[in-house]
C-alpha cells in the first residue's frame, strides 16, 4: 500500500505545504562532522537539539518491533532523542520515499527518513541517486568494534555490501546467514536433502513438499543465488558472482547461470502447488506453509528465526534448523543506512551509533536473539562472554556447520539482474525467448546495449 | 448490519408468529454471523495452533509464564503493541465524526423531508453518492485534495475523510424520521408561543432523539471500521484499529493471536455502543431508516 503512496506523494509533493528550509545549517554541520572537524559530543549535542529520529525498517517481527520500543527508544530518550519507529513492509518503500522526496527537491533536512535498515540492492540504489548522507561509520564511536582495515579478510563483510563498496556510508547492525529448516514430525534431519541434487531426487519422490519465496523478496533472491553458485558450469562456486554486472558483460553472465536456472525449471513442476507453482511473497507467508503442514522445509534469513518461531507459537516445537545447501549458504551483515536527506542528521548519526555499540548489540542478542553486527574479537573479554552466554539455542546445527558452509553474497548489480531473469524465465514463463535471450534483454533494459 | 440481525433475534424471541421460512431464514442468518466468529475467538486465546489440530495445541494462558517475551493478551496490553493508543484514536475520531456527521445531518434531513424544492431528487441522489463510489477512488480524490491542502497526516483531515461515507446514512435516518412526524406539532407549539429554539428543544428533539440515536450508531460504527481513508489520509501517521489490523493481517500469512485479538478489540466499541443505545431505540426507527 505504501508503495502507491509513494507514487502520489511524489506527484503531489510539489503542491502540498512545503518545509523551513534549515538545509545551509544542516550542510555545514553535516560537512564539519564528515571531514572530521567535531567531536561526537557535539553530534549528541546537536541530535539533542533536533529531538526526535525518524527510523525505517521492516517491521514484521513482533519480537524485533517490541525490543526496539522498549530498549532502543530508552537508549535514545537518555540521550534527548525521541525515537519514531515506522514499520515497512519491505525497505524498498523507504528507499522509495527518499528518492521521491529528493526528485521534488527536498535535500538535507527536509526529507522524512534519518535512518534505514538496509543492505545490498537497496543501499544500492540509494549509492547509485547519490542520496546517502556520507562516509559517517568509522567517525563513531561504535567503530572500534568492527574491522576496517582492508588488508584484513575480517573487514570484508564491513566494506563491501553484496559486493559494493559501503565506504563507510552505512553502520554495521546486523549479521544474518541464509539457512534452512524443517519440520521433524514431518521431516526427518537425516531425510532431508543437504545438496540441490537431493533436493530434487527427494522432490521427485514427495513432490510439492518444499517452495521457496518469490523474488524480488531478498529471501527468495537468495535462494536463487545459491542455486547461481552450486551450478557454476566452471565449479568456482561464488567466486565470479562477486563482480559487477558490466564487468561479467551479459554474454559471461548468461553462460554462468543458464544451468541454474535450467535446475530452477526443472524442480519447478515439482514445487507446491505443482503445475501452478505458489512462491511465497515473504517469510511469514511461508513460514505459515511450515506450521500448516503444507511444507516440509523452507528456507530465510536468520538462524534464529527457529527460535523465535517456537518461542511465540508461530512454529511447531519439532522444527529444527538444517544446513542446506551444503557449501553453499549464503551469510551477510545488515546495516543502519542514513538518506542524505536525512531531517535529523546528528540524532540518526547517534541512533547508528547506539545500535552499533555492544550493549544494544548483547541486548538485542539476549532478549530476541539476533546475531550481533559488530565482530566478536573485537570486543572486551567481559562482553564476549555476555555473546557466547546470551546465544540462543540454535536448534540442529551448530556455529562451526555454520561457518564452514558460509558464503559471501552476490554482487548487488548482479542481483538486479538475476532477479530480472527470474520474473521473465520462472514466474512468467516466458518461453518464446531463449534463456540467453532473456538475459541479454534484462541486461540491456538496465546498461543499454 | 448487526443491528438488523439483532432486531430480528428480538422479534424471533418475541413471538411465535414467525413462519418457518423466517425461522430458518434465522437461523441461517445467526450461523452467519456467530460462525465465523468463532475461530477468531479461539485465535485470540491460543498460542499456537497448527494443521490438522481442531483446537490449539497450546494455549496462551499455558505458554505465557515461560515466554521470553510479551505473549499474546501480554502483548497488546504492552506499550510497544500502541493498542492503547489506537483505540484512543479510533474512538475520538468517531466520536468528533458523529457529532459533526449529526450537526450537517439535520438540517438537510428536515428540508428534504417537509419542503419540496426544485432538484430535490437531485440532491438526494447527490447525498447517497458516496455509498455508489468505490471507496478507493475516494480516497484517491481525497488524498490528493488533501494533500494540496496541507490535510494529510493528522486529525482534522481524517475527520473530514470519515464524514463521507457516514453523512449519507445520518441523513438518510433522520429523513426518514422527519417524514414520519407531522411538522404539525411544530406549527401548533409556535402558534401557542414557543420561540423557533424553545420549539426546538421541547418539541422536535424529543420526537427525533430516537432517529439521531440510530443515525449517531450508524455513523460511529462506521467511523470506526473506515480503514482506506484513513490509511490514505493519515498517511500511516495516525494509527487506528483498522490500520492496525490491516497492518497485522496484510502478510498473507494466516491471521495469527495478535491479529485475531486486535480485531476482537476492533468490534468492542460497535458491541458496547449497540447496548448502551439500544434501551433508547424504537424499533420502527430502524424499520423506517431502510425502508426510507
Amino acid at each position: 500500500m505504501r508503495k502507491y503512496l509513494v507514487g502520489l506523494v511524489t506527484a503531489m509533493v510539489a503542491m502540498a505545504s512545503g518545509a523551513t528550509s534549515y538545509a545551509a545549517d544542516e550542510e555545514a554541520f553535516r560537512d564539519a562532522f564528515l571531514s572530521g572537524n567535531l567531536s561526537y559530543d557535539d553530534v549528541l549535542a546537536r541530535a539533542a537539539e533536533e529531538g526526535e529520529v525518524n527510523w525505517f525498517f521492516w517491521g514484521g517481527s513482533q519480537a524485533l518491533n517490541t525490543w526496539v520500543e522498549t530498549s532502543v527508544s530508552a537508549a535514545m530518550a537518555e540521550l534527548g532523542v525521541k525515537l519514531n519507529v515506522t514499520h515497512i513492509t519491505n525497505t524498498r518503500d523507504a528507499v522509495d520515499l527518499a528518492l521521491a522526496e529528493k526528485a521534488t527537491g527536498k535535500g538535507l533536512g527536509e526529507g522524512s527518513v534519518d535512518a534505514i535498515w538496509i543492505n545490498g540492492e537497496n543501499f544500492y540504489t540509494l549509492a547509485k541517486n547519490d542520496l546517502l548522507f556520507g562516509s559517517f561509520a568509522q567517525l563513531l564511536p561504535s567503530s572500534q568494534y568492527l574491522f576496517w582495515d582492508p588488508s584484513d579478510a575480517r573487514s570484508g563483510a564491513n566494506l563491501f555490501d553484496f559486493g559494493f563498496p559501503t565506504e563507510s556510508r552505512e553502520m554495521p547492525w546486523g549479521a544474518g546467514q541464509y539457512i534452512c529448516y524443517i519440520d521433524t514430525s514431518r521431516l526427518s534431519a537425516s531425510d532431508a536433502p543437504t545438496t540441490f541434487a537431493e533436493l530434487e531426487a527427494w522432490l521427485q519422490d514427495s513432490p510439492g513438499r518444499f517452495t521457496y519465496i518469490a523474488p524480488p523478496h531478498f529471501n527468495g533472491n537468495t535462494f536463487v543465488q545459491e542455486v547461481m553458485y552450486a551450478h557454476n558450469p566452471d565449479g568456482t562456486g561464488h567466486a565470479p558472482f562477486m563482480s559487477s554486472a558490466e564487468s561479467l558483460g551479459s554474454a559471461e553472465i548468461a553462460r554462468l547461470i543458464t544451468p541454474g536456472f535450467e535446475y530452477l525449471k526443472r524442480i519447478e513442476p515439482n514445487l507446491l502447488g505443482g503445475s501452478d507453482p505458489v512462491y511465497p511473497k515473504d517469510q511469514n507467508v511461508n513460514e505459515t506453509l511450515v506450521a500448516s503442514g503444507e511444507v516440509d522445509m523452507a528456507c530465510r534469513f536468520g538462524t534464529s528465526a527457529v527460535h523465535t518461531g517456537i518461542s511465540n507459537g508461530t512454529l511447531p516445537p519439532t522444527t529444527q534448523n538444517h544446513l542446506f545447501p551444503e557449501g553453499y549458504m549464503i551469510g551477510n551483515k545488515n546495516f543502519i543506512g542514513i538518506p542524505g536527506n536525512a531531517p535529523h542528521p546528528a540524532a540518526a548519526l547517534v541512533l547508528a551509533n547506539v545500535l552499533a555499540s555492544p550493549d544494544s548489540q548483547i541486548s538485542r542478542l539476549e532478549t530476541i536473539g539476533y546475531e550481533i553486527g559488530i565482530d566478536a574479537p573485537k570486543l572486551s573479554s567481559t562482553d564476549l562472554q555476555r555473546v557466547a552466554d546470551g546465544m540462543p539455542p540454535l536448534y540442529g546445527v551448530t556455529l562451526e556447520g555454520l561457518g564452514n558452509n558460509k558464503v559471501p553474497d552476490t554482487n548487488a548489480s548482479l542481483v538486479d539482474i538475476i532477479e530480472g531473469v527470474w520474473m521473465e524465465y520462472i514466474e512468467r514463463g516466458d518461453t518464446s525467448r531463449s534463456l540467453g535471450q532473456i538475459v541479454a534483454d534484462v541486461y540491456n533494459s538496465k546498461y543499454g546495449s | 448490519m448487526t443491528i438488523t440481525k439483532n432486531q430480528r433475534k428480538k422479534q424471533a424471541s418475541s413471538g411465535n408468529r414467525l413462519s418457518p421460512y423466517q425461522r430458518y431464514y434465522l437461523i441461517f442468518i445467526g450461523i452467519a454471523v456467530v460462525v465465523p466468529f468463532v475461530p477468531v475467538i479461539i485465535r485470540a486465546f491460543s498460542f499456537s495452533w497448527f494443521w490438522p489440530s481442531i483446537l490449539p495445541t497450546k494455549w496462551w494462558w499455558e505458554a505465557r509464564e515461560n515466554a521470553w517475551q510479551p505473549l499474546g493478551w501480554d502483548y497488546i496490553f504492552s506499550g510497544p503493541s500502541h493498542v492503547g493508543e489506537a483505540i484512543i484514536n479510533t474512538v475520538f475520531i468517531a466520536i468528533v465524526v458523529t457529532i459533526v456527521c449529526t450537526a450537517i445531518s439535520l438540517p438537510a434531513a428536515r428540508v428534504i423531508a417537509w419542503e419540496k424544492f426544485r432538484g430535490k431528487s437531485a440532491v438526494e441522489f447527490f447525498l447517497l453518492t458516496p455509498l455508489i463510489v468505490a471507496d478507493i477512488a475516494i480516497g484517491l480524490g481525497i488524498l490528493i485534495t488533501f494533500l494540496q491542502l496541507g490535510l494529510t497526516g493528522g486529525y482534522v483531515g481524517i475527520i473530514l475523510a470519515h464524514l463521507i461515507p457516514t453523512t449519507p446514512y445520518m441523513v438518510r435516518v433522520l429523513t426518514s424520521v422527519f417524514q414520519g412526524l407531522s411538522r404539525d406539532y411544530e406549527e401548533q407549539a409556535r402558534l401557542l408561543g414557543a420561540t423557533p429554539l424553545k420549539t426546538l428543544w421541547f418539541i422536535t428533539m424529543p420526537m427525533i432523539l430516537p432517529g439521531i440515536m440510530a443515525g449517531g450508531l450508524f455513523a460511529f460504527l462506521i467511523s470506526t471500521n473506515i480503514f482506506l481513508l484513513t490509511f490514505f489520509v493519515g498517511q500511516g501517521n495516525i494509527v487506528t484499529l483498522p490500520t492496525m489490523l490491516f497492518a497485522k493481517v496484510i502478510g498473507g500469512s494466516s491471521l495469527d493471536t495478535i491479529g485475531a485479538e486486535v480485531a476482537l478489540i476492533l468490534s468492542l466499541p460497535g458491541l458496547i455502543l449497540l447496548i448502551i443505545t439500544e434501551r433508547f431505540l424504537k424499533e420502527e426507527i430502524f424499520a423506517k431508516g431502510f425502508g426510507g
